[in-house]
């Protein structure tokens, strides 16, 4: 069966890649791209399969089975949900992709600049498989159905999702940006044709529960980080730095406030 | 009496610790902010914040501001408004709509992508429908036929009044602070985004009656 499904997507993303080196999709493209992904969703056909199989080889191969994600050396069921949490070796509250890159420097014996290389491989680019990306799938896919449960009685974490709530609503750059420009208001907003979610609507839970998410434009899943990166260039700041406290402080506060949100990944987007 | 001043001391008290302790939130979160950004000292001016992003920054929207920071946000920004050599004129409206057109301006992430920091652009069209019949955003308000609302005619075009009606327009653009204080829309004059003269160009783009925002 398993066989089965990866052949079949991998015949859907050969397609797709044909479709994208002879010319970008339209939007409308796009959008029926993603119907079709969901139509395959809906029938146990899932893009995130083939990363989180490889993820699974990369997992081993970092020696990440001994890394603690909050519920013990390699535990993964369930991992995603309750992050951002306080990690006492560290020191430090962290995120997924974060405490990732953590376990990589201290099991796999990467250094912060490898780690960043990485992490950055697929960035920019399109039909990029990346080891970093199928870790994230990994991890994540295996807590899907978890309700998101971070622990804010934590003072540690309770200060960063503080601190992530004043960075959602920062002006700051040439451009006089913030998060909320884009995803605040009661009302329904487009940039061109893409519906944002909205802080205020109590979206954020629909927006964070299903990263990594599989994107038909690129043929390639995004990261959470990869998001935030993404952002903030359209925000006209400089290039975000994965793993740093600016993305715990951010997931702190997103994550924290979809508590209850079933994970369900991978979301399916343009 | 003395009780009375005793309260007025603890309540001032408290108010002040309150205050501080969020301005130290506030610090640090710019801290974390600069920090988890490219450090290239080229681009630290850029996240600078000044005093009207500041208080921008204090609330969640602008029915959550007080009247008082309101107004001081118009006050700082309409102060900060510089108008080209030659005043108010029309300009070349299809310069401004290569301006309006354009996605990349301003954009300097270092990944992959191939947006240079000379590229200029409003990126007028992921918030505004414009010309009838070109997809755009809903954030901002619809320009369809902005000139032609405004009843600018190939008669009228020169007159005090068309004048005074380019200059408010023309004060949006430049600086949309100064009349929606807080507003979404980047201040694109202000921040060197565009000159005078690119804005002008987006003006009559805007609002010239051969345009095709008008036709």
């Amino acid at each position: 069966m398993r066989g089965k499904v990866l052949t079949g997507l991998v015949g859907l993303m050969l397609a797709g890649s044909m479709m994208a080196s002879s010319q970008d999709l339209s939007p409308e493209e796009e959008i029926k791209q993603v119907q079709e992904f969901n139509k395959l969703m809906a029938e146990g056909i899932n893009p995130g399969e083939i990363w989180a199989e490889m993820g699974k080889e990369a997992f081993k191969k970092y020696n990440l089975d001994k890394c603690d994600f909050g519920l013990g050396p390699g535990k993964i069921e369930g991992a995603l949900a309750q992050l951002p949490r306080y990690f006492p070796d560290a020191g430090k509250v962290m995120d997924l992709e974060t405490r990732i890159g953590w376990c990589l420097q201290k099991y796999a014996n990467m250094k912060p600049e490898e780690v960043k290389k990485f992490v950055m491989q697929c960035w920019g680019k399109s039909q990029c498989m990346g080891e970093y990306d199928a870790i994230v799938m990994y991890i994540s896919m295996a807590s899907n159905g978890q309700p998101i449960k971070v622990n804010l009685k934590d003072p540690h974490v309770k200060r960063m999702y503080e601190i992530g709530k004043r960075i959602f609503y920062a002006r700051v750059g040439p451009w006089d940006f913030n998060c909320a420009t884009c995803h605040a208001g009661t009302k329904v907003s487009t940039i061109r044709a893409t519906v944002l979610w909205s802080m205020d609507r109590g979206e954020v839970g629909k927006a964070v529960s299903i990263f990594p998410k599989y994107l038909v434009r690129w043929y390639q899943p995004m990261t959470m980080h990869y998001r935030y990166a993404e952002c903030m260039r359209q925000m006209r700041w400089p290039t975000f730095e994965p793993h740093s406290d600016l993305g715990v402080a951010l997931s702190t506060f997103l994550y924290g406030s979809a508590n209850g949100t079933p994970i369900k990944v991978p979301g399916i987007g343009r | 009496m003395k009780r009375a001043g005793f309260i007025l001391t603890v309540l001032l008290v408290g108010m002040g610790l309150g205050q501080a302790q969020t301005d130290k939130l506030e610090q640090e979160a710019m801290k974390i902010l600069k920090e988890g950004l490219d450090k290239n000292p080229q681009f630290a001016w850029k996240l600078q914040q000044d005093e009207s992003q500041r208080i921008c920054s204090r609330y969640p929207s602008r029915e959550k501001m007080p009247a008082k920071e309101i107004q001081k946000v118009m006050e700082l920004n309409a102060k900060a408004i510089q108008y080209p050599q030659w005043g108010i004129y029309w300009g070349d409206w299809k310069e401004g709509q290569k301006i309006v057109d354009s996605p990349r301006g301003g954009r300097y992430a270092t990944y992959g992508f191939s947006d240079k920091p000379t590229d200029k652009g409003g990126n007028c069209y992921a918030c505004h429908l414009i010309e009838k019949g070109k997809p755009g955003g809903t954030m901002g308000p619809s320009l369809t036929g902005y000139g032609k609302r405004y009843g600018i005619t190939k008669e009228n075009m020169n007159t005090p009044e068309t004048i005074e009606k380019q200059k408010t327009v023309y004060n949006i653009v430049y600086n949309s602070w100064s009349v929606f204080p807080c507003s979404a829309m980047p201040r694109f004059g202000y921040h060197g985004v565009l000159s005078p003269e690119d804005v002008m160009n987006v003006v009559t783009f805007l609002l010239h009656p051969d345009s095709p925002v008008n036709k």
